[in-house]
C-alpha cells in the first residue's frame, strides 16, 4: 500500500534556528507521538521505539531514521525503515526550508511511504487517515518545539 | 397381516449419530490434543508479496524465554527438505530461500514451550528484506517484460501450463457461421473456503519406536501419509496419520502445507511433540485460495435459439505455487464440463494457467475441481444469449437440454454424462416458485419502477472420481475402500478411506451397512480417519464419499451378504442356491416361515460355523468406479434491489436437486442449506482481494466476509430422483451442488433486475457498492 501526502507549515522562527532542529536526532525524535525509546547512533542516524494502532493492529514499531542534509537546496531527507508487528514501513519525508526574510520559515513537506503486511492490510480501511494524522502531527511538532506552544497527540486508533 | 417394510434405513431422516458429541461440546478436533512434552510452533511470514531476502537473523529469537528453536530454509535445505511437491506437480518453498513470492508466506519457523513464547520468537526473528516489483494480475505476469517470479524453473517465464479440450477447428467454424452469437469475459473472483476450524497439526516423533504419528485437519489421511513419506524419508510403515473431528474443510484440508513439515521437522529434531495451529489470519491469507478464474465465453446460437458451439477461453491465476489439488491428467480439473446441461454439438474450451505473487492454490473449495468455475460460466453465458435473442432463459434452457433419452450422452468435450431428466427438475422447481406468478408479479413491479429480477440456474455437476484409469493425484489411482466386520452378536463396525469434516458419514455409512446386511443403524459405528486401522482410500473431497466410498461399503456388504447365505443355509439346512435375501432376512425359497436374521447368522459366524467356511463375517472392497456421476439441479431465484442504496434482498430461492437416490433426505437438507448459504457469500460478499503491491486486503472476517443465519435467506428445497445406473445403490453425490449452481442463480437474477438499465453482465461478487455504483452511473440514484 503507498500512500503520499504534502503540506506546509509557517514556523515563527529564523531560518538558522529551524535549519538546526532538522538536523539534530533528538529533536526530530521528539517530534513523532508515543515514544517509546530513542537511541541516537550519530549525527544523522538514530533509532526510535514508537507505540502504534491501526483499527485492531496494536504493538510496537521500530524506525531507523537517517537523515541526510542539503544545505545548497535547504532541504532534509527523513529517510525511515520501521519494522513491527509482521510489517514493514519505508518512507521517505523530504522537508524544503524557505527563509522568509521576516525572521519566520516556512517548512514545505511532502512524504511517500510504502506500507507493507498486517499493518497495511487489516487495518487498510483506517490506515490512510491515521498515517496521515501522524505525518502531520510530527510537523506541527516541529513548529510547535521551536516555538514553545504545546500539541496535542494525535489518538491511537 | 403386518405391512413388510420396503426400506429399513435406506431413505430414512435418521438423525446424525455424530451430532450428540458435536452439540454437547464433546468433539475431539485438532487443538484439543495434547500430548504430554508438547511444545508450540509459530512461523514468520512474509510482509512483502515479493522480495528477496537477504538476511534472517535468529539470534535475537532463540535468546527469548522458552524458545527452543528456530529453522529457517537454510536448516531445511541441509536435509533436502526447503521444497516439497504440491498435489499439482508443482513445488513449493517450505520455508523462503532466497525470496519470498507472496504476503504471509512461510520464511522461518519458531518452537517453544508456550503458544506465547513461540509468538514472542516470532517477533524476534529479523528478517532484511529488499522489496521487488509484485505482480498480482495474471495479465500483467503474462507481459513480455514481467518479472519472472519462479525462477527455481527451467522455464523462464509465469507460464505454467496449457491445457485445452474439444474441437478447435470445427468450433471456430461453427461460431463464426452462427447467425446469433455472444462473447462475454466472466470472471470468477478468487474466493477462500474458510473453514471455522482452520489449519493444524502435532508431530509426535518417537525415539524409542521410530514411530511417527501425524494428528492433522485431514480430509485426506492416506494421501496425506503417503506424502509426508515421500518428502521426510520417513518408511511409510512408521508413519501414523490421524485425523480426528474436523470443523470444515471445503477444499482447505486436501494440501500437505508448508507448516505441516515444519512441524514435523521440529518434532523429529527436538524429540518432542510439536503443535501448530494456524490463526484465522494464516488460513485465509496462506492456505490455499480457491477459483481466480478470467473465463473469455463465446456461444453461437440459430436464431430461434439452438446452440451450435461454445468456446471457452480462461486465464488461470494460481498465485506463487500451483497447489491446485486437481488429478493430474487435469491441471485445470473438470472444467470441461462447461458445456453444462446443454447439447452443445461442438466445443471448445483451453486454460492457461499463471503464476502471480498471491497465496498458492487454488482448490476445488466445495466444488469437484472447477466445476462451480464451469457451471457458472455456462449458466451465465445463457442468460447473456437469453438476453441476446430476447428470449425467456427458461425456455432457452429447456430448448438447449440434452434430452432423457438421450444418456448415457457423450459431451463435446469428452464426458459421458451417466443420468439425467433435466425437464422434470426444472418443472418442479418451476412449479415450486409459481414461475408464471413470479413473471406476472415482476411486471407489476416494474411498472411500479421497482428493481425486481429472477434468475435460473439449470447445472449439471461431474463428481465422484476416479475411474482410477483416468484419475490420479501424485499417481495414486482415485479409488475408495471400505471395511466391514460384523461382530459376533450382530452390530457392525465399517471403516472407510475418507474422513467427514461435517458431511454426516458415521450416519449415512451406517444407513447403507444397515440397509445391505438388516442391522439396526444405531448398532454400526463408522470409523475415518486412523490410518493405522482405516483401509487405503483417497478422502472426501470433490463430492466423492457416497459417490466412491458409498459405493465401496454397498459392494463390501453384500460380500458379507454373500458369504451369510452360506452360514443361513447351513443354519436353515437348506442348500444355499434355496437360499434368498427377501426384507432383510435370509429365508427358505417357497418357505417364507424359514427365516435366520443377520444377527443369528453373525452369531453363527463366530460360534457355529461348518468345517468348509472361514470363522468371522467381514468383508473389505476397494472399489474402482466406471464412471463419474452427474449430479443436476434447477435453481430459481427471485431479488429485489434498493433504487437508493443498492441493496439486494433475495425474496425467494428454490433449489431443486437431483442427486440420484437418496440416503438420508435431512442430511441431504443439510447439505443444500449449507452449500447455498456458501454460494450466496461467493456471489454477494466474498473476494480475496490483494493491492498491487500484494498486500492481501482481506485476512480476516471483518473484511472477507461470512454469513450467518440472518443475512442468508430463506430456502426452499426439494428433489426429484433419477438414479446412477453404474453405482451400487444409484446415488450421485450432493456436497457441493448447492455451491456449484446457486452463484449463477444469485448473478442471474441481479443482472435481470437491472437488465431494465441496458445491463447484460456484472462480475460477482455483487457487493452493495457495486450495485450502488452502477445505479448511480445509470442515474437511478444520485
Amino acid at each position: 500500500m503507498k500512500v503520499h501526502y504534502e503540506g506546509s507549515e509557517k514556523i515563527p522562527a529564523p531560518y538558522d534556528k529551524v535549519w538546526e532542529f532538522m538536523n539534530t536526532p533528538d529533536k526530530v525524535a521528539s517530534c513523532l507521538p508515543d515514544v517509546v525509546s530513542t537511541d541516537v547512533k550519530d549525527v544523522t542516524h538514530f533509532t526510535t521505539v514508537v507505540k502504534v494502532g491501526v483499527g485492531m493492529v496494536r504493538g510496537n514499531f521500530t524506525f531507523q531514521v537517517a537523515l541526510e542534509p542539503n544545505a545548497d537546496a535547504k532541504q532534509v531527507s527523513v529517510n525511515i525503515h520501521g519494522s513491527g508487528l509482521g510489517s514493514v514501513v519505508d518512507q521517505t519525508a523530504v522537508a524544503t526550508l524557505k527563509d522568509e526574510g521576516d525572521g519566520t520559515t516556512t517548512l514545505d513537506w511532502a512524504c511517500d511511504a510504502t506500507i507493507s503486511g498486517p499493518v497495511a492490510t487489516v487495518g487498510g480501511r483506517v490506515l490512510d487517515a491515521q498515517a496521515k494524522r501522524i505525518i502531520e502531527y510530527v510537523f506541527t511538532q516541529v513548529r510547535e518545539k521551536l516555538t514553545g506552544t504545546p500539541a496535542t497527540a494525535p489518538s491511537g486508533s | 397381516m403386518a405391512t413388510e417394510p420396503t426400506t429399513l434405513s435406506f431413505g430414512q431422516p435418521v438423525k446424525r449419530k455424530e451430532d450428540g458429541r458435536f452439540i454437547q461440546g464433546r468433539g475431539n478436533y485438532l487443538d484439543d490434543i495434547v500430548l504430554p512434552k508438547m511444545i508450540y510452533m509459530a512461523l514468520v511470514r512474509s510482509p512483502y508479496g515479493h522480495a528477496k531476502i537477504n538476511n534472517i537473523d535468529t539470534s535475537a529469537a532463540l535468546k527469548v524465554p522458552g524458545v527452543k528453536a528456530v529453522i529457517t530454509a537454510k536448516e531445511l535445505a541441509g536435509a533436502g527438505l526447503d521444497w516439497m511437491p504440491t498435489l499439482a506437480q508443482d513445488k513449493q518453498m517450505v520455508l523462503a530461500g532466497g525470496k519470498v513470492l507472496f504476503q504471509y508466506q512461510e520464511v522461518a519457523a519458531v518452537f517453544a514451550d508456550t503458544r506465547e513464547a513461540a509468538a514472542d520468537g516470532v517477533a524476534a526473528v529479523q528478517v532484511d528484506y529488499e522489496p521487488l516489483q509484485a505482480v498480482t494480475d495474471p495479465y500483467k505476469a503474462m507481459a513480455k517484460d514481467a518479472p519472472i517470479l519462479r525462477d527455481d524453473r527451467e522455464k523462464k517465464t509465469n507460464h505454467i501450463w496449457h491445457y485445452e479440450v474439444g474441437d478447435q477447428k470445427t468450433t471456430a467454424d461453427a461460431l463464426s457461421g452462427a447467425p446469433v452469437k455472444i462473447k462475454q469475459m466472466i470472471r470468477f473472483p478468487r474466493c477462500h473456503p474458510s473453514p471455522l476450524e482452520p489449519c493444524g497439526c502435532i508431530a509426535d516423533f518417537n525415539g524409542g519406536t521410530g514411530r511417527l504419528t501425524f494428528y492433522v485437519t485431514s480430509q485426506a489421511p492416506h494421501a496425506h501419509r503417503t506424502v509426508i513419506s515421500l518428502v521426510s524419508k520417513v518408511p511409510e510403515s512408521n508413519i501414523r496419520v490421524v485425523s480426528p473431528d474436523i470443523g470444515g474443510g471445503f477444499g482447505n484440508k486436501v494440501p500437505v502445507y508448508p507448516g505441516y513439515v515444519c512441524a514435523i521437522v521440529g518434532s523429529l529434531t527436538l524429540g518432542v511433540p510439536v503443535k501448530w495451529v494456524e490463526s484465522r489470519t494464516e488460513n485465509l491469507a496462506s492456505t490455499h485460495f480457491a477459483r481466480d478464474y478470467w473465463m473469455e465465453t463465446e456461444i453461437g446460437a440459430t436464431k430461434d435459439g439452438k446452440v451450435t458451439a461454445l468456446k471457452v477461453s480462461t486465464v488461470a491465476d494460481h498465485g506463487a505455487f500451483d497447489g491446485a489439488a486437481n488429478p493430474t491428467k487435469y491441471p485445470a480439473g473438470l472444467f470441461g464440463i462447461c458445456t453444462g446441461s446443454y447439447d452443445f454439438p461442438t466445443a471448445f474450451v483451453e486454460v492457461d494457467g499463471y503464476y502471480t505473487n498471491k497465496a498458492p492454490g487454488g482448490i476445488a473449495y466445495r466444488c469437484s475441481f472447477r466445476v462451480t468455475e464451469a457451471a457458472y460460466c455456462i449458466e451465465r453465458a445463457m442468460d447473456i444469449l437469453a438476453d441476446e435473442l430476447k428470449m425467456d432463459p427458461v425456455d432457452l434452457r429447456r430448448k438447449n437440454f440434452i434430452p432423457k433419452e438421450k444418456f448415457p450422452y457423450p459431451s463435446a468435450t469428452g464426458w459421458t454424462y451417466d443420468s439425467g431428466d433435466y425437464e422434470k427438475t426444472l418443472d418442479k422447481a418451476l412449479q415450486t416458485i409459481d414461475y408464471k406468478n413470479l413473471l406476472k408479479e415482476q411486471a407489476e413491479k416494474r411498472k411500479r419502477g421497482e428493481l425486481s429480477g429472477i434468475g435460473v440456474s439449470t447445472f449439471t455437476e461431474i463428481v465422484g472420481a476416479g475411474p482410477a484409469h483416468n484419475f490420479d493425484i501424485l499417481g495414486i489411482k482415485m479409488f475408495d475402500s471400505a471395511e466391514i466386520r460384523v461382530h459376533p452378536t450382530g452390530s457392525a463396525l465399517v471403516r472407510t478411506g475418507t474422513k467427514a469434516q461435517g458431511q454426516g458419514h458415521e450416519t449415512t455409512w451406517a444407513q447403507i451397512v444397515a440397509e445391505e446386511l438388516g442391522l439396526d443403524v444405531q448398532n454400526v459405528l463408522v470409523e475415518e480417519g486412523d490410518t493405522d486401522t482405516a483401509p487405503y482410500g483417497l478422502g472426501t473431497y470433490a463430492s466423492r464419499s457416497t459417490a466412491v466410498a458409498g459405493a465401496a461399503i454397498a459392494v463390501a456388504a453384500r460380500k458379507i451378504r454373500e458369504k451369510a447365505k452360506h452360514l443361513a443355509a447351513h443354519l436353515l439346512e437348506a442348500n444355499p442356491d434355496d437360499i434368498e435375501w427377501a426384507d432383510y432376512k435370509f429365508r427358505v425359497k417357497g418357505s417364507p416361515d424359514r427365516t435366520k436374521t443377520m444377527q443369528e447368522v453373525a452369531f453363527a459366524a463366530y460360534t457355529n460355523m461348518p468345517d468348509d467356511i472361514e470363522p468371522g463375517l467381514e468383508g473389505v472392497t476397494y472399489y474402482n468406479p466406471p464412471n463419474l456421476t452427474f449430479p443436476n439441479g434447477a435453481y430459481i431465484c427471485a431479488v429485489d434491489i434498493d433504487r437508493g442504496t443498492g441493496a439486494v434482498s433475495v425474496r425467494r430461492f428454490v433449489a431443486i436437486d437431483d442427486c440420484g437416490n437418496i440416503i438420508n433426505p435431512m442430511i441431504v437438507e443439510g447439505q443444500i442449506h449449507g452449500g447455498l448459504a456458501e454460494g450466496f457469500a461467493i456471489a454477494f460478499m466474498q473476494e480475496i482481494e490483494y493491492d498491487e503491491d500484494g498486500n492481501n486486503r482481506t485476512t480476516n472476517f471483518t473484511e472477507y466476509l461470512v454469513p450467518s443465519s440472518f443475512e442468508t435467506p430463506r430456502w426452499e428445497v426439494g428433489n426429484t430422483v433419477t438414479p446412477s445406473p453404474h453405482h451400487p445403490l444409484g446415488t450421485k453425490g450432493i456436497g457441493e451442488s448447492p455451491n456449484v449452481g446457486s452463484p449463477a442463480a444469485f448473478a442471474n437474477a441481479v443482472v435481470d433486475a437491472l437488465s431494465p438499465l441496458g445491463v447484460r453482465h456484472v462480475d460477482i461478487p455483487l457487493t452493495r457498492e457495486k450495485i450502488w455504483k452502477i445505479l448511480r452511473e445509470k442515474g437511478v440514484t444520485g
